[in-house]
């Protein structure tokens, strides 16, 4: 199989993941894009490394959440300021479409800090808890933990501000 | 009021794609590869025509003095050590850390912004000290040969510039660069609190 091949493959794959992701952590779509252009530039640059690993996602994965921490450094983005209160007060009117309900869910993972985002954005697409501690470098009981916690906290800053 | 599971349906239902396809991104890793090489090409290509440069002359001139041979020498390896720092920083992008824990990642990129501060301030330093040294020793035997007004202005034109680079370029760029560099280390010593598994 050509690398051409091969790589379309591995981004048909993984991209609208992926895309979920620096999605999440960035909180807006444009962004997201251009992350997500980035991580799978570094995925070709490195596919070769890639052929003999058995679990390439955890490898996408792992330099889609490096690109997202670097470009925070470069960018110094502040997701958290994003969701305003005039913001919110915007997406509560708009919130009937299905579009602005995961815009508004977006912009709630936003407010989260910037390990929790990568976790849930990895939760919400049901993915295995193994492969979420692989990626994160945390024990897989800490790993519970953190989700029940971050569970909580999205929850209840989504009704928070759903409920004005 | 809604629970994490009625999330999890919003988050199911959703039709956000990304707009990157497979050929944008095969379009983009074209246009960059395209841009680095270049970039490298020239930088390396530019500096490499200053060192031909300098041994052209010093092969040709017959200087006398020792101090124009240790002046060549100078001008010689600051051009070999901005080449090899421009090699070194370009294989510092070093994609195998992008595979590391985030923790691990974090701690690669505060290293790597303190090395790049260290490059743009210290060693730029003793690099503008070597070089001015270097102009000086090569003044003295051009003061023997030429008249007094071809040495003075030349001096003078090689200080201005030295110093208008370091003093006045250099600073700028420095202060620049060390409080957006702090601003970026804070960021990822907090962000690396997050990612340490230390909960329990």
């Amino acid at each position: 199989m050509s690398k051409e091949v091969l790589f379309k493959e591995i981004f048909e794959a993984n991209s609208k993941k992926i895309y979920h992701l620096c999605y999440g952590y960035t909180g807006d779509d444009e962004s997201a894009n251009d992350l997500m252009q980035e991580t799978f530039m570094k995925v070709w640059q490195n596919l070769d490394k890639f052929r003999n690993q058995a679990l390439i996602s955890t490898w996408i994965y792992r330099i889609a959440v490096n690109t997202c921490l670097s470009f925070l450094r470069v960018e110094k983005r502040h997701p958290k300021d994003e969701l305003t209160e005039n913001i919110i007060e915007n997406k509560r009117e708009e919130l009937s479409d299905k579009n602005e309900q995961i815009s508004f869910l977006y912009k709630c993972i936003a407010q989260l800090e910037e390990n929790e985002r990568f976790i849930i954005t990895m939760v919400l697409d049901e993915m295995p808890y193994a492969e979420i501690a692989a990626i994160s470098g945390i024990s897989e009981g800490n790993l519970r933990v953190k989700i029940h916690r971050i569970k909580q906290k999205l929850t209840e800053i989504y009704n928070k501000y759903e409920r004005f | 009021m809604k629970d994490f599971d009625a999330l999890q349906i919003i988050w199911h239902n959703q039709v956000t794609l990304p707009k990157v396809s497979h050929e944008d991104v095969f379009k983009k890793i074209r246009r960059t590869k395209n841009g680095l090489s270049n970039k490298l090409l020239l930088e390396i290509v530019g500096m490499s025509i200053a060192a031909i440069t300098v041994l052209t002359v010093w092969w040709i001139i017959p200087f006398t003095m020792w101090t124009t041979h240790l002046a060549m020498l100078i001008f010689l390896s600051c051009c070999l050590y901005f080449i090899a720092t421009m090699i070194d920083n370009y294989r510092q992008i070093n994609y195998d850390k992008l595979i590391d824990k985030p923790d691990d990642y974090i701690s690669y990129l505060k290293q790597y912004k303190q090395d790049r501060y260290l490059l743009n301030t210290r060693k730029y330093s003793i690099y503008s000290i070597v070089l001015s040294s270097g102009f000086l020793l090569y003044f003295i035997e051009i003061s023997f040969l030429s008249p007094l007004w071809i040495t003075a202005l030349g001096l003078l034109f090689t200080s201005i510039w030295i110093a208008f680079s370091y003093l006045v370029l250099m600073r700028i760029y420095i202060k620049k660069e060390q409080s957006k560099l702090q601003g970026m280390i804070d960021n990822l010593e907090r962000i690396q609190k997050q990612f340490e598994d230390n909960d329990f």
